[in-house]
């Protein structure tokens, strides 16, 4: 009797603070490490910040002096910056006639920022002049220059740059061209077509199957998934766009409806990539070989994937559903850690949960930026040991 | 504008937490007790909590929802015209996931709302939630279901699923456009269910998972009012289908002076609020200091909000271990505001040890605020806590919450489980002001 008591009292004890979202210290447990993350709003507030609704990150960035630029999507999409010296997001205005820039985020060799929009599908340019000195723009335009359309009705869907060919890659939707763009002489060339069509689905499901972003291996090879989980390369040197013979992993049967969601460059040579099912891959550009390394997470999708100088993976997973989580891979153990939920919890001064992300970017001082992508969003400096 | 990162709060609290660690306390409301009257919900013992889920119809039939952590929550309804409670149904087995063995539907967790079809418009809501851990696993909470009960077949409509593995935490109808409101839990977002047109649509996030606001408040126009942030009124307009963040907050008291549940929120919201149809505004009380307040939506740009006091047990008001405010504002049809704190941090099974609630009452005329003595029954229970409240046409003021349940010789107890070391159970707790 006394035993039935104990666990009656227990449970509703659990029950009095687990039934009603009320955050307990065992919730630490389940997050990552409080003195390894941090965030930062969108601007200064109150009033100086990307507004709710406009702020969802969905590009993040590194310039080549460092500087961290991220573009936001929803009613308008906004560029920022945040200089690590300082260590604040710094709104750069909104970006005209877009009110999407997804993963199409790119930085020259000179600093120049190369935006893909969305849905006009213009390649705009946005040159940094004294940044510091300016006001933060909130209701301003960002001032940019439009370098037109790249294909013709197509949103841009990922950007990435060849810094020293001085060239722009990119990936359209929703025909899923892949596209060149030369910086030194302003034009641009199709150089085809990655996914010719839709995967089988039902009536309302229309969407060509493409990756989320591009990647370039060390040679300036231009790396994408395509139809059926593909992995398309674009030879610079041969100016030839190929289907290679190797999907992203995937179960069988379900190669149709797969996509890379994240990919990365390792410094080896290697590419690493997470897939929409949740899977981690090796790609390997020399011998054509992909390696899948499971799952760390039951969610879908790898949100983002970069690399610490610790060697380690960092990648977040979850759908757009789903409460997101960070993980990283460490390539010499072949091992995972599963770091929680990104929340950061700085009671009585501010405390916030990221569910859904969809950016992330290495810094070149280590610190690991997150962009959080919802209605109100934040960005997240989570910092690897 | 939003729950953006605070900072520069440092000082006033300092001067607020030395204040009220020098006020004495002060129990002198705690001689006078009141009397209530009260109906249990039969074969429901188990039932262990009730939150916001209680609504009178226009004929005066009283809906209420009882939630089960870990179980099937349950719909009632009392008729007092027969003096009869009825269990509507089981709440899991309602939604068609009775056999799933999945996260079961174990709560209504807000207000029901009544259509011009005599409907009841409701959503539903998770018990457990494991720390997140369940959340989009296939063991895990399939999400909450939009529904409508309608008393002229005595048959339920299921809408089917709104928010995906969510729970509709906070909610409301509005008879005007036809539809369901929420916010769910644990993402945050503002979501709603059209009726007519059979659409579901989230609006996206609005709170963090501790901070979800606790009433969304409808006017006479069909926007919808909820708080973000310190206390920041927003306003969901049906006719631009926007959200818009007004520059307007309501009367809180800074993070990390109240104790209790207050103190491990990051955000502060109001906890009611409840629709003056006479005067065209809100009054509402907030969740950190139980600060009473007017807010009249269509008055300048913006709106105008008043602060009208404190409903609190009467010594409990400068202090920081002030109970958490509860659900139970209503406001009668004679003018007056009721509302039933508790006198220790009361949350059902998670509370703070033993309370009574008290019954306060403000006089919008006269603008005095009377607290009228410890709840009990009329054999001298106490009336532990309460979470929800709504008026009658004919003027009765309902309440939901835990009541004490003593033993009797040779009987075994019924209750839900216990607050401090006595057990409790659900009732249905009604209070006839012209009887007084």
């Amino acid at each position: 009797m006394m035993r039935k008591t104990f666990y009656c009292c227990a449970f509703l004890l659990l029950a009095g603070t687990l039934g009603k979202g009320q955050r307990t210290p065992d919730y630490d447990s389940v997050v990552v490490p409080q003195n390894r993350i941090d965030a930062r709003d969108l601007g200064y507030s109150p009033i100086d910040v990307i507004p709710d609704g406009e702020s969802a990150i969905t590009a993040l960035t590194v310039a080549p002096n460092g500087n961290v630029y991220g573009a936001t999507s929803g009613k308008r999409s906004h560029l920022f910056v945040l200089n690590p010296r300082h260590g604040y997001v710094q709104p750069l205005g909104f970006i005209p006639g877009a009110t999407a820039v997804t993963s199409a985020l790119a930085v020259s060799d000179s600093g120049d920022v190369y935006i893909g929009s969305t849905p006009a599908g213009h390649l705009l340019k946005y040159t940094p002049h004294r940044e510091d000195e300016q006001p933060l723009r909130i209701n301003e335009p960002c001032e940019v220059t439009d370098l037109g359309s790249t294909i013709q009705g197509e949103g841009i869907l990922a950007l990435t740059i060849d810094r020293r060919a001085g060239v722009l890659y990119g990936l359209t939707f929703p025909s899923a061209h892949l596209f060149k763009f030369t910086l030194t002489t302003g034009t641009s060339a199709d150089l085809g077509v990655i996914a010719h069509r839709a995967p089988q689905g039902e009536k309302f499901q229309t969407t060509k199957m493409v990756s989320r972003m591009l990647v370039l291996d060390l040679k300036g090879n231009v790396y994408a998934s395509g139809e059926d989980g593909f992995i398309f390369r674009f030879d610079p040197e041969k100016q030839a766009l190929e289907k290679l013979p190797v999907q992203a992993p995937s179960i069988p049967g379900r190669e149709p409806w797969t996509r890379v969601d994240a990919f990365l460059l390792d410094p080896s040579g290697v590419i690493y990539g997470g897939t929409s099912d949740g899977y981690l891959f090796r790609f390997d550009p020399e011998s054509i070989t992909v390696s899948n390394l499971g799952r760390p997470l039951l969610e879908y999708r790898i949100g983002g994937l970069v690399r610490a100088s610790n060697g380690k993976l960092y990648g977040v997973g979850g759908d757009d559903d789903d409460m997101a989580r960070l993980f990283s891979y460490d390539p010499q153990s072949a091992s995972y850690e599963i770091l929680g939920f990104v929340d950061v919890n700085r009671r009585p001064y501010y405390s916030w949960q990221a569910y859904v992300i969809q950016a992330m970017a290495a810094g070149l001082d280590d610190t690991i930026y997150i962009g959080e992508t919802e209605r109100i969003s934040k960005l997240y400096l989570f910092y690897p040991r | 504008m939003n729950p953006r990162l605070r900072y520069g709060q440092a000082a006033p609290v300092m001067i607020l937490a030395v204040l009220c660690l020098i006020t004495p306390p002060c129990a002198s409301s705690a001689d006078k007790v009141i009397t209530l009257d009260y109906r249990i919900f039969p074969g429901l013992a188990e039932m262990d909590g009730n939150w916001a889920a209680l609504t009178v119809a226009h004929d005066g039939k009283v809906y209420a929802g009882l939630a089960c952590h870990g179980c099937d929550g349950h719909m009632v309804m009392y008729d007092p015209a027969t003096d009869r409670v009825t269990d509507l149904g089981n709440l899991t087995r309602l939604a068609g996931e009775a056999s799933l063995r999945i996260g079961p539907q174990s709560k209504i967790h807000a207000k029901f709302g009544e259509g011009s079809d005599g409907r009841i418009y409701f959503g539903t809501h998770a018990g457990l939630w494991f720390n997140y851990a369940r959340v989009g696993t296939k063991e895990g909470y399939p999400g909450a279901h939009w529904m409508a009960y309608d008393p002229k077949t005595g048959k339920f409509e299921d809408f089917g699923i709104g928010p995906r593995y969510e729970g509709i935490n906070t909610g409301a109808y509005d008879p005007k456009y036809n539809r369901i409101y929420g916010l769910t839990h644990p993402r945050g977002h503002f979501v709603y269910y059209d009726v007519a047109s059979g659409k579901a649509v989230d609006k996206g996030r609005i709170n963090n998972f501790e901070s979800i606001c606790r009433t969304l408040g409808i006017d006479d126009e069909g926007n919808v009012y909820g708080n973000f942030g310190a206390g920041q009124i927003y306003k969901y307009d049906p006719r631009t289908d926007e959200i818009i963040e007004l520059p307007l907050h309501i009367p809180i008291r800074p993070k990390g002076v109240s104790l209790g549940r207050d103190y491990n929120k990051s955000e502060t919201h109001w906890r009611t609020v409840v629709w003056d149809s006479q005067e065209k505004k809100f009054y509402g009380v907030d969740e950190s200091a139980s600060l009473l307040f007017s807010f009249a939506p269509h008055a300048g740009q913006y709106g105008e909000v008043k602060s009208l006091g404190q409903l609190c047990v009467e010594g409990m008001n400068d202090r920081r271990e002030i109970p958490y405010a509860t659900l139970t504002l209503a406001l009668g049809r004679d003018r007056k505001l009721y509302y039933a704190p508790p006198s220790k941090e009361f949350d059902y099974g998670g509370s703070q040890g033993i309370g009574v609630s008290h019954l306060i009452v403000y006089d919008l005329e006269s603008g005095r605020t009377e607290d009228r003595g410890e709840m009990r029954l009329a054999d001298g229970r106490r009336v532990i806590g309460l979470n929800s409240a709504d008026t009658a046409p004919d003027g009765t003021i309902y309440f939901v919450g835990a009541i004490e349940v003593r033993g009797a010789p040779g009987r075994e107890i019924e209750s839900a489980g216990k607050i401090g070391n006595v057990p409790y159970r659900l009732a249905l707790v009604i209070y006839h002001p012209k009887t007084r």
